[in-house]
Protein backbone atom coordinates (compact mmCIF):
# COMPACT_ATOMS: atom_id res chain seq x y z
CA UNK A 1 0.00 0.00 0.00
CA UNK A 2 2.77 2.36 1.08
CA UNK A 3 4.82 1.37 -1.94
CA UNK A 4 1.89 2.12 -4.22
CA UNK A 5 1.51 5.55 -2.67
CA UNK A 6 5.18 6.35 -3.13
CA UNK A 7 5.00 5.09 -6.69
CA UNK A 8 1.96 7.28 -7.38
CA UNK A 9 3.66 10.33 -5.91
CA UNK A 10 6.81 9.73 -7.92
CA UNK A 11 4.71 9.48 -11.05
CA UNK A 12 2.23 12.28 -10.40
CA UNK A 13 4.38 15.00 -8.85
CA UNK A 14 6.64 15.59 -11.87
CA UNK A 15 3.59 15.66 -14.13
CA UNK A 16 1.88 18.21 -11.89
CA UNK A 17 5.04 20.33 -11.78
CA UNK A 18 5.38 20.13 -15.55
CA UNK A 19 1.79 21.33 -15.95
CA UNK A 20 2.68 24.43 -13.91
CA UNK A 21 5.68 25.32 -16.07
CA UNK A 22 5.71 28.53 -18.03
CA UNK A 23 6.07 27.45 -21.62
CA UNK A 24 6.77 30.88 -23.08
CA UNK A 25 10.19 32.47 -23.73
CA UNK A 26 9.39 35.39 -21.37
CA UNK A 27 11.99 37.53 -23.10
CA UNK A 28 12.77 41.14 -22.25
CA UNK A 29 11.20 43.47 -24.80
CA UNK A 30 8.74 40.94 -26.22
CA UNK A 31 5.01 41.72 -26.32
CA UNK A 32 3.18 39.85 -23.58
CA UNK A 33 -0.58 39.73 -23.21
CA UNK A 34 -3.46 37.56 -22.00
CA UNK A 35 -6.77 36.64 -23.65
CA UNK A 36 -10.08 35.90 -21.95
CA UNK A 37 -13.48 35.27 -23.45
CA UNK A 38 -17.12 35.03 -22.37
CA UNK A 39 -15.74 36.21 -19.08
CA UNK A 40 -18.67 38.19 -17.64
CA UNK A 41 -20.52 35.59 -15.60
CA UNK A 42 -19.93 35.76 -11.85
CA UNK A 43 -18.99 32.16 -11.10
CA UNK A 44 -16.45 30.09 -9.24
CA UNK A 45 -14.76 29.52 -12.61
CA UNK A 46 -14.48 33.26 -13.25
CA UNK A 47 -12.94 33.85 -9.82
CA UNK A 48 -10.49 30.99 -10.26
CA UNK A 49 -9.44 32.15 -13.74
CA UNK A 50 -8.88 35.70 -12.49
CA UNK A 51 -6.80 34.40 -9.58
CA UNK A 52 -4.72 32.20 -11.86
CA UNK A 53 -4.14 35.11 -14.25
CA UNK A 54 -2.82 37.16 -11.37
CA UNK A 55 -0.68 34.30 -10.12
CA UNK A 56 0.86 33.67 -13.56
CA UNK A 57 1.42 37.37 -14.09
CA UNK A 58 4.00 37.25 -11.31
CA UNK A 59 6.04 35.00 -13.62
CA UNK A 60 4.95 36.34 -16.98
CA UNK A 61 4.39 40.11 -16.67
CA UNK A 62 1.70 40.71 -19.30
CA UNK A 63 0.66 44.34 -19.68
CA UNK A 64 -2.85 43.88 -21.07
CA UNK A 65 -5.61 41.40 -21.73
CA UNK A 66 -7.93 41.08 -24.70
CA UNK A 67 -11.60 40.34 -23.98
CA UNK A 68 -13.35 38.62 -26.87
CA UNK A 69 -16.90 39.50 -25.85
CA UNK A 70 -19.73 38.64 -23.49
CA UNK A 71 -17.93 40.79 -20.99
CA UNK A 72 -21.04 41.25 -18.83
CA UNK A 73 -23.87 38.73 -18.91
CA UNK A 74 -27.40 39.82 -18.04
CA UNK A 75 -28.14 43.24 -16.58
CA UNK A 76 -25.54 45.99 -16.88
CA UNK A 77 -26.21 48.36 -14.01
CA UNK A 78 -23.38 49.99 -12.06
CA UNK A 79 -23.30 47.11 -9.59
CA UNK A 80 -23.01 44.62 -12.46
CA UNK A 81 -19.83 46.22 -13.83
CA UNK A 82 -18.37 45.76 -10.39
CA UNK A 83 -19.69 42.26 -9.65
CA UNK A 84 -18.98 40.86 -13.12
CA UNK A 85 -15.73 42.64 -13.96
CA UNK A 86 -13.93 45.02 -11.64
CA UNK A 87 -14.24 42.88 -8.49
CA UNK A 88 -13.04 39.55 -9.92
CA UNK A 89 -10.20 41.22 -11.86
CA UNK A 90 -9.37 43.74 -9.13
CA UNK A 91 -5.85 42.44 -8.49
CA UNK A 92 -5.01 42.70 -12.20
CA UNK A 93 -6.59 46.15 -12.56
CA UNK A 94 -4.77 47.39 -9.47
CA UNK A 95 -1.58 45.89 -10.86
CA UNK A 96 -1.92 48.08 -13.97
CA UNK A 97 -3.21 45.51 -16.47
CA UNK A 98 -5.19 47.18 -19.26
CA UNK A 99 -8.23 45.41 -20.72
CA UNK A 100 -9.24 45.81 -24.38
CA UNK A 101 -12.77 44.60 -25.01
CA UNK A 102 -14.75 43.49 -28.04
CA UNK A 103 -18.53 43.26 -27.85
CA UNK A 104 -20.38 39.95 -27.67
CA UNK A 105 -24.05 39.30 -28.27
CA UNK A 106 -24.72 39.67 -24.53
CA UNK A 107 -23.02 43.07 -24.35
CA UNK A 108 -24.68 46.46 -24.47
CA UNK A 109 -23.04 49.04 -26.72
CA UNK A 110 -22.77 51.34 -23.69
CA UNK A 111 -19.75 49.30 -22.61
CA UNK A 112 -17.82 51.28 -25.22
CA UNK A 113 -17.94 54.20 -22.75
CA UNK A 114 -16.40 52.22 -19.91
CA UNK A 115 -12.87 53.49 -19.55
CA UNK A 116 -11.54 50.19 -18.22
CA UNK A 117 -12.51 48.47 -21.48
CA UNK A 118 -10.41 50.94 -23.55
CA UNK A 119 -12.87 51.12 -26.45
CA UNK A 120 -12.90 54.93 -26.69
CA UNK A 121 -16.61 54.95 -27.44
CA UNK A 122 -16.18 52.72 -30.52
CA UNK A 123 -17.69 49.31 -31.24
CA UNK A 124 -14.71 48.49 -33.42
CA UNK A 125 -11.26 49.96 -33.09
CA UNK A 126 -7.57 49.33 -33.52
CA UNK A 127 -4.57 49.79 -31.26
CA UNK A 128 -0.84 49.26 -31.45
CA UNK A 129 0.68 48.51 -28.05
CA UNK A 130 4.18 48.06 -29.39
CA UNK A 131 6.01 48.57 -32.67
CA UNK A 132 5.36 45.74 -35.08
CA UNK A 133 2.06 44.48 -33.65
CA UNK A 134 -1.42 45.86 -34.31
CA UNK A 135 -4.73 44.66 -32.90
CA UNK A 136 -8.18 45.01 -34.46
CA UNK A 137 -11.28 44.68 -32.27
CA UNK A 138 -14.37 43.97 -34.35
CA UNK A 139 -18.09 43.95 -33.60
CA UNK A 140 -19.12 40.60 -35.07
CA UNK A 141 -22.73 41.13 -33.96
CA UNK A 142 -23.20 43.78 -36.59
CA UNK A 143 -20.99 43.40 -39.67
CA UNK A 144 -22.29 46.21 -41.83
CA UNK A 145 -20.92 48.21 -44.78
CA UNK A 146 -19.43 50.82 -42.52
CA UNK A 147 -17.44 48.33 -40.44
CA UNK A 148 -16.18 46.40 -43.47
CA UNK A 149 -15.00 49.61 -45.12
CA UNK A 150 -13.30 50.67 -41.89
CA UNK A 151 -11.57 47.29 -41.58
CA UNK A 152 -10.33 47.45 -45.17
CA UNK A 153 -8.91 50.93 -44.63
CA UNK A 154 -7.25 50.17 -41.29
CA UNK A 155 -5.72 46.89 -42.43
CA UNK A 156 -4.43 48.54 -45.59
CA UNK A 157 -2.63 51.09 -43.43
CA UNK A 158 -1.10 48.54 -41.06
CA UNK A 159 1.85 47.62 -43.28
CA UNK A 160 4.06 44.78 -42.14
CA UNK A 161 2.90 44.65 -38.53
CA UNK A 162 1.62 41.47 -36.97
CA UNK A 163 -2.13 41.79 -37.51
CA UNK A 164 -4.21 40.29 -34.75
CA UNK A 165 -7.99 40.46 -34.83
CA UNK A 166 -10.28 39.70 -31.93
CA UNK A 167 -14.04 39.54 -31.77
CA UNK A 168 -16.85 37.37 -30.49
CA UNK A 169 -18.16 34.97 -33.14
CA UNK A 170 -15.72 32.25 -34.28
CA UNK A 171 -15.24 32.11 -38.04
CA UNK A 172 -14.24 28.45 -37.58
CA UNK A 173 -15.55 26.28 -34.76
CA UNK A 174 -16.29 22.67 -33.92
CA UNK A 175 -18.96 23.58 -31.39
CA UNK A 176 -22.28 21.83 -31.58
CA UNK A 177 -24.24 24.72 -30.06
CA UNK A 178 -23.08 27.47 -32.42
CA UNK A 179 -20.49 26.20 -34.88
CA UNK A 180 -18.64 28.30 -37.43
CA UNK A 181 -20.01 31.78 -38.11
CA UNK A 182 -20.20 31.20 -41.86
CA UNK A 183 -21.98 34.43 -42.78
CA UNK A 184 -19.51 36.64 -40.96
CA UNK A 185 -16.69 34.53 -42.39
CA UNK A 186 -17.90 35.08 -45.95
CA UNK A 187 -17.39 38.82 -45.53
CA UNK A 188 -14.55 39.16 -43.04
CA UNK A 189 -12.17 36.42 -44.18
CA UNK A 190 -11.47 37.86 -47.66
CA UNK A 191 -10.41 41.15 -46.03
CA UNK A 192 -8.16 39.27 -43.61
CA UNK A 193 -6.57 37.41 -46.49
CA UNK A 194 -6.10 40.46 -48.65
CA UNK A 195 -4.13 42.25 -45.96
CA UNK A 196 -2.45 39.31 -44.27
CA UNK A 197 -4.15 39.03 -40.89
CA UNK A 198 -2.09 36.48 -38.94
CA UNK A 199 -4.01 35.52 -35.83
CA UNK A 200 -7.65 35.67 -34.70
CA UNK A 201 -9.00 35.25 -31.16
CA UNK A 202 -12.74 34.67 -30.67
CA UNK A 203 -15.20 33.27 -28.12
CA UNK A 204 -18.97 32.65 -28.15
CA UNK A 205 -18.41 28.92 -27.73
CA UNK A 206 -17.87 28.09 -24.08
CA UNK A 207 -14.75 26.03 -24.59
CA UNK A 208 -11.18 26.33 -25.84
CA UNK A 209 -10.31 25.27 -29.36
CA UNK A 210 -7.14 25.75 -31.37
CA UNK A 211 -8.08 25.53 -35.00
CA UNK A 212 -5.81 24.20 -37.71
CA UNK A 213 -4.58 27.35 -39.55
CA UNK A 214 -7.12 28.21 -42.19
CA UNK A 215 -5.75 29.78 -45.36
CA UNK A 216 -2.65 30.73 -43.41
CA UNK A 217 -4.52 32.37 -40.51
CA UNK A 218 -4.29 30.97 -36.95
CA UNK A 219 -7.62 30.84 -35.08
CA UNK A 220 -8.18 30.36 -31.36
CA UNK A 221 -11.50 30.12 -29.54
CA UNK A 222 -11.25 31.03 -25.89
CA UNK A 223 -14.82 31.33 -24.61
CA UNK A 224 -14.45 29.48 -21.34
CA UNK A 225 -13.18 32.15 -18.95
CA UNK A 226 -16.36 32.18 -16.84
CA UNK A 227 -18.76 29.76 -18.54
CA UNK A 228 -18.34 26.18 -19.66
CA UNK A 229 -20.39 24.03 -21.97
CA UNK A 230 -19.28 20.51 -21.16
CA UNK A 231 -19.37 18.11 -24.09
CA UNK A 232 -20.14 20.81 -26.64
CA UNK A 233 -16.86 20.55 -28.53
CA UNK A 234 -17.24 17.95 -31.24
CA UNK A 235 -13.60 17.67 -32.29
CA UNK A 236 -13.42 17.80 -36.07
CA UNK A 237 -10.96 18.11 -38.92
CA UNK A 238 -10.61 21.75 -37.87
CA UNK A 239 -9.42 20.90 -34.37
CA UNK A 240 -5.75 20.88 -33.44
CA UNK A 241 -6.52 20.89 -29.73
CA UNK A 242 -9.69 21.39 -27.72
CA UNK A 243 -10.93 21.39 -24.16
CA UNK A 244 -14.50 21.80 -22.92
CA UNK A 245 -14.03 20.63 -19.37
CA UNK A 246 -11.92 23.41 -17.80
CA UNK A 247 -12.33 27.15 -17.42
CA UNK A 248 -9.39 28.75 -19.20
CA UNK A 249 -7.43 31.81 -20.30
CA UNK A 250 -4.49 32.32 -22.63
CA UNK A 251 -1.06 33.86 -22.29
CA UNK A 252 0.59 35.03 -25.51
CA UNK A 253 4.04 36.34 -26.33
CA UNK A 254 5.26 37.84 -29.59
CA UNK A 255 8.95 38.00 -30.23
CA UNK A 256 9.99 39.05 -33.73
CA UNK A 257 8.27 36.77 -36.22
CA UNK A 258 7.31 34.18 -33.60
CA UNK A 259 4.18 34.01 -31.50
CA UNK A 260 4.06 31.70 -28.47
CA UNK A 261 0.87 30.74 -26.64
CA UNK A 262 -0.01 28.87 -23.50
CA UNK A 263 -3.56 28.06 -22.46
CA UNK A 264 -4.05 27.58 -18.75
CA UNK A 265 -6.96 26.23 -16.74
CA UNK A 266 -8.64 27.65 -13.65
CA UNK A 267 -6.54 25.18 -11.65
CA UNK A 268 -3.30 26.53 -13.11
CA UNK A 269 -2.74 23.51 -15.34
CA UNK A 270 -1.39 24.01 -18.84
CA UNK A 271 -3.94 22.71 -21.33
CA UNK A 272 -2.18 23.66 -24.54
CA UNK A 273 1.02 25.38 -25.63
CA UNK A 274 2.91 25.98 -28.82
CA UNK A 275 4.14 28.56 -31.24
CA UNK A 276 3.65 29.81 -34.75
CA UNK A 277 5.89 31.72 -37.06
CA UNK A 278 5.14 34.30 -39.73
CA UNK A 279 6.23 32.89 -43.04
CA UNK A 280 6.72 36.23 -44.80
CA UNK A 281 4.76 37.91 -47.56
CA UNK A 282 3.19 35.86 -50.34
CA UNK A 283 1.32 36.93 -53.47
CA UNK A 284 -2.43 37.50 -53.10
CA UNK A 285 -4.37 34.29 -53.78
CA UNK A 286 -7.76 32.72 -53.31
CA UNK A 287 -6.71 30.27 -50.64
CA UNK A 288 -4.00 31.87 -48.62
CA UNK A 289 -3.56 35.06 -46.69
CA UNK A 290 -0.82 37.40 -47.85
CA UNK A 291 1.13 36.98 -44.58
CA UNK A 292 0.51 33.36 -43.55
CA UNK A 293 1.58 31.73 -40.32
CA UNK A 294 2.91 28.23 -39.94
CA UNK A 295 2.82 26.09 -36.80
CA UNK A 296 6.30 25.40 -35.46
CA UNK A 297 7.45 21.89 -34.85
CA UNK A 298 10.13 22.81 -32.33
CA UNK A 299 8.95 22.40 -28.74
CA UNK A 300 7.89 25.40 -26.68
CA UNK A 301 10.55 26.73 -24.36
CA UNK A 302 10.07 25.55 -20.83
CA UNK A 303 10.68 27.73 -17.79
CA UNK A 304 10.79 26.03 -14.40
CA UNK A 305 7.59 25.92 -12.37
CA UNK A 306 7.10 27.84 -9.13
CA UNK A 307 9.20 26.81 -6.18
CA UNK A 308 7.32 24.70 -3.68
CA UNK B 1 11.83 36.95 -82.35
CA UNK B 2 10.04 33.69 -81.67
CA UNK B 3 11.69 33.43 -78.19
CA UNK B 4 10.62 36.96 -77.34
CA UNK B 5 7.04 36.15 -78.33
CA UNK B 6 7.04 33.06 -76.09
CA UNK B 7 8.47 35.08 -73.21
CA UNK B 8 5.66 37.61 -73.57
CA UNK B 9 3.05 34.84 -73.68
CA UNK B 10 4.58 33.16 -70.60
CA UNK B 11 4.61 36.43 -68.69
CA UNK B 12 0.96 37.06 -69.56
CA UNK B 13 -0.04 33.53 -68.56
CA UNK B 14 1.79 33.87 -65.28
CA UNK B 15 0.07 37.17 -64.55
CA UNK B 16 -3.32 35.61 -65.27
CA UNK B 17 -2.84 32.50 -63.13
CA UNK B 18 -2.56 34.29 -59.76
CA UNK B 19 -5.13 36.84 -58.70
CA UNK B 20 -3.63 40.29 -58.82
CA UNK B 21 -3.53 42.61 -55.84
CA UNK B 22 -6.18 44.75 -57.48
CA UNK B 23 -8.61 41.89 -58.17
CA UNK B 24 -11.96 42.37 -56.43
CA UNK B 25 -12.48 40.19 -53.35
CA UNK B 26 -15.85 38.61 -52.60
CA UNK B 27 -16.28 41.17 -49.83
CA UNK B 28 -15.70 44.04 -52.24
CA UNK B 29 -18.16 42.45 -54.67
CA UNK B 30 -20.71 42.10 -51.84
CA UNK B 31 -20.27 45.76 -50.94
CA UNK B 32 -20.83 46.81 -54.56
CA UNK B 33 -24.00 44.69 -54.66
CA UNK B 34 -25.12 46.15 -51.35
CA UNK B 35 -24.68 49.69 -52.64
CA UNK B 36 -26.76 48.86 -55.71
CA UNK B 37 -29.53 47.22 -53.70
CA UNK B 38 -29.82 50.11 -51.29
CA UNK B 39 -29.09 52.94 -53.70
CA UNK B 40 -31.33 56.00 -53.64
CA UNK B 41 -30.52 56.70 -57.28
CA UNK B 42 -33.56 55.90 -59.46
CA UNK B 43 -31.26 55.14 -62.39
CA UNK B 44 -29.76 52.22 -60.43
CA UNK B 45 -32.55 51.01 -58.18
CA UNK B 46 -36.31 50.73 -58.84
CA UNK B 47 -36.90 51.08 -55.06
CA UNK B 48 -34.94 54.32 -54.91
CA UNK B 49 -37.86 56.59 -54.01
CA UNK B 50 -38.96 54.55 -50.98
CA UNK B 51 -35.37 54.15 -49.80
CA UNK B 52 -34.61 57.86 -50.27
CA UNK B 53 -37.61 58.72 -48.13
CA UNK B 54 -36.48 56.20 -45.49
CA UNK B 55 -33.01 57.75 -45.53
CA UNK B 56 -34.41 61.23 -44.90
CA UNK B 57 -36.46 59.92 -41.98
CA UNK B 58 -33.63 58.07 -40.24
CA UNK B 59 -31.26 61.00 -40.74
CA UNK B 60 -33.84 63.32 -39.21
CA UNK B 61 -34.01 60.96 -36.23
CA UNK B 62 -30.21 60.91 -35.93
CA UNK B 63 -30.13 64.73 -35.96
CA UNK B 64 -32.73 64.86 -33.20
CA UNK B 65 -30.75 62.33 -31.19
CA UNK B 66 -27.59 64.42 -31.60
CA UNK B 67 -29.37 67.53 -30.34
CA UNK B 68 -30.69 65.67 -27.31
CA UNK B 69 -27.46 63.89 -26.41
CA UNK B 70 -26.08 66.83 -24.52
CA UNK B 71 -25.35 67.70 -20.89
CA UNK B 72 -26.26 64.82 -18.59
CA UNK B 73 -27.46 62.83 -21.62
CA UNK B 74 -24.16 62.98 -23.50
CA UNK B 75 -22.43 59.59 -23.62
CA UNK B 76 -18.78 59.94 -22.72
CA UNK B 77 -15.97 57.74 -21.57
CA UNK B 78 -15.96 57.16 -17.83
CA UNK B 79 -14.57 54.77 -15.25
CA UNK B 80 -17.80 55.12 -13.28
CA UNK B 81 -20.44 52.62 -14.44
CA UNK B 82 -23.13 54.54 -12.54
CA UNK B 83 -22.50 57.43 -14.92
CA UNK B 84 -23.00 55.14 -17.92
CA UNK B 85 -26.40 54.04 -16.60
CA UNK B 86 -27.54 57.54 -15.64
CA UNK B 87 -26.51 58.95 -19.04
CA UNK B 88 -28.47 56.27 -20.83
CA UNK B 89 -31.54 56.83 -18.64
CA UNK B 90 -31.37 60.60 -19.16
CA UNK B 91 -30.94 60.19 -22.92
CA UNK B 92 -33.85 57.75 -23.18
CA UNK B 93 -36.10 60.10 -21.19
CA UNK B 94 -35.22 63.06 -23.44
CA UNK B 95 -35.82 61.07 -26.64
CA UNK B 96 -39.12 59.71 -25.33
CA UNK B 97 -40.23 63.20 -24.33
CA UNK B 98 -39.29 64.64 -27.70
CA UNK B 99 -41.13 61.91 -29.60
CA UNK B 100 -44.40 61.53 -27.75
CA UNK B 101 -46.25 61.53 -31.06
CA UNK B 102 -44.02 58.88 -32.64
CA UNK B 103 -45.86 55.84 -33.93
CA UNK B 104 -45.29 52.64 -35.84
CA UNK B 105 -44.67 53.35 -39.51
CA UNK B 106 -42.88 56.68 -39.03
CA UNK B 107 -39.73 55.08 -40.46
CA UNK B 108 -41.04 51.93 -42.09
CA UNK B 109 -43.71 53.78 -44.03
CA UNK B 110 -46.34 51.89 -46.07
CA UNK B 111 -44.23 52.59 -49.17
CA UNK B 112 -41.04 51.27 -47.55
CA UNK B 113 -42.53 48.11 -46.01
CA UNK B 114 -42.73 45.96 -49.14
CA UNK B 115 -39.19 47.00 -50.08
CA UNK B 116 -37.79 45.88 -46.70
CA UNK B 117 -39.77 42.63 -46.85
CA UNK B 118 -38.34 41.94 -50.30
CA UNK B 119 -34.79 42.81 -49.28
CA UNK B 120 -34.90 40.51 -46.24
CA UNK B 121 -36.65 37.70 -48.14
CA UNK B 122 -34.00 37.78 -50.86
CA UNK B 123 -31.40 36.70 -48.27
CA UNK B 124 -33.50 33.80 -47.08
CA UNK B 125 -33.36 32.02 -50.39
CA UNK B 126 -30.48 30.22 -52.02
CA UNK B 127 -27.29 28.80 -50.57
CA UNK B 128 -27.03 31.10 -47.54
CA UNK B 129 -30.65 30.59 -46.44
CA UNK B 130 -29.93 27.83 -43.93
CA UNK B 131 -27.06 29.74 -42.29
CA UNK B 132 -29.14 32.91 -42.22
CA UNK B 133 -32.00 31.17 -40.45
CA UNK B 134 -29.58 29.56 -38.00
CA UNK B 135 -28.12 32.97 -37.06
CA UNK B 136 -31.61 34.37 -36.55
CA UNK B 137 -32.27 31.63 -34.00
CA UNK B 138 -28.84 31.74 -32.33
CA UNK B 139 -29.23 33.11 -28.79
CA UNK B 140 -32.31 35.00 -29.97
CA UNK B 141 -34.63 36.39 -27.31
CA UNK B 142 -38.22 35.15 -27.30
CA UNK B 143 -40.47 37.48 -29.27
CA UNK B 144 -42.76 37.85 -26.24
CA UNK B 145 -39.89 39.26 -24.19
CA UNK B 146 -39.33 42.23 -26.51
CA UNK B 147 -41.88 45.08 -26.55
CA UNK B 148 -42.95 45.87 -30.09
CA UNK B 149 -43.92 49.40 -29.17
CA UNK B 150 -42.42 52.65 -30.40
CA UNK B 151 -40.44 54.48 -27.67
CA UNK B 152 -40.37 51.36 -25.46
CA UNK B 153 -37.09 50.36 -23.81
CA UNK B 154 -35.37 47.26 -25.15
CA UNK B 155 -35.12 44.99 -22.08
CA UNK B 156 -31.72 45.44 -20.45
CA UNK B 157 -31.21 41.80 -19.52
CA UNK B 158 -31.87 40.40 -22.98
CA UNK B 159 -29.07 39.71 -25.46
CA UNK B 160 -29.14 41.74 -28.64
CA UNK B 161 -29.72 39.28 -31.45
CA UNK B 162 -26.92 39.14 -33.99
CA UNK B 163 -28.04 40.32 -37.41
CA UNK B 164 -26.98 37.97 -40.23
CA UNK B 165 -24.24 39.82 -42.08
CA UNK B 166 -25.78 39.12 -45.51
CA UNK B 167 -29.15 40.53 -44.37
CA UNK B 168 -27.41 43.59 -42.99
CA UNK B 169 -25.69 44.26 -46.30
CA UNK B 170 -28.99 44.03 -48.13
CA UNK B 171 -30.63 46.71 -45.95
CA UNK B 172 -30.10 50.48 -46.27
CA UNK B 173 -27.20 51.69 -44.08
CA UNK B 174 -28.21 53.58 -40.95
CA UNK B 175 -26.69 56.60 -39.26
CA UNK B 176 -25.47 56.11 -35.68
CA UNK B 177 -26.93 55.32 -33.19
CA UNK B 178 -29.57 53.42 -35.17
CA UNK B 179 -29.24 49.68 -35.79
CA UNK B 180 -31.46 46.94 -37.16
CA UNK B 181 -32.27 43.87 -35.09
CA UNK B 182 -34.40 40.90 -36.03
CA UNK B 183 -36.39 39.31 -33.23
CA UNK B 184 -38.28 36.22 -34.32
CA UNK B 185 -39.84 37.19 -37.65
CA UNK B 186 -39.92 40.92 -36.86
CA UNK B 187 -37.56 43.76 -37.77
CA UNK B 188 -36.72 46.32 -35.11
CA UNK B 189 -35.15 49.72 -35.61
CA UNK B 190 -33.27 50.45 -32.38
CA UNK B 191 -31.64 53.52 -30.93
CA UNK B 192 -28.68 51.65 -29.44
CA UNK B 193 -27.44 54.58 -27.34
CA UNK B 194 -30.80 55.02 -25.58
CA UNK B 195 -31.95 51.38 -25.98
CA UNK B 196 -35.26 52.53 -27.45
CA UNK B 197 -37.48 51.00 -30.09
CA UNK B 198 -37.69 53.64 -32.82
CA UNK B 199 -39.91 51.65 -35.17
CA UNK B 200 -40.66 48.05 -36.10
CA UNK B 201 -41.95 46.02 -38.98
CA UNK B 202 -43.82 42.85 -38.21
CA UNK B 203 -43.41 39.55 -40.05
CA UNK B 204 -40.58 40.68 -42.25
CA UNK B 205 -39.00 37.21 -42.20
CA UNK B 206 -41.03 34.84 -44.35
CA UNK B 207 -42.08 31.63 -42.61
Amino acid sequence: MRRALVFALVLVLPLAAAAQELRLPNKDGSLKFAVIGDSGEPSSGQTAVAQQMNRWRARFPFKFSLMVGDNLYGSEGARDYQRKFSDPYKALIDGGVQFYAALGNHDDGAQTQYKLFNMNGQKYYTFKPQNGVRFFALDSNYVDQKQLQWLDKELAASGSDWKIAFFHHPLYSSGSTHGSADLQRGLIEPVFMKYGVNVVFTGHEHFYERIKPQKGVAYFIIGSSSKLRHGDLQKSALTLYGNDSDYAFMLVEIDGDELFFQTISDKGVTLDAGSIRRAGDVAPGQNVTTQPVVPQTKPSPVQPGPKK
Amino acid sequence: MRVTRWLVIAALASACSAPSATEQTTTEAALVQSEKKTSTDPAVNPDAAALADFKVRVEKYADLHKQLAKGEARPQETADPAKISSTKTALAAKVQAARTDAKQGDMFTPAARPVFRRLVASELKGEDARDTKAVLKDDAPATGAVPFKVNAKYPEKLPLPTVPANVLLSLPPLPAPLEYRIVGPHLLLLDTAADLVVDYLLNVVPT
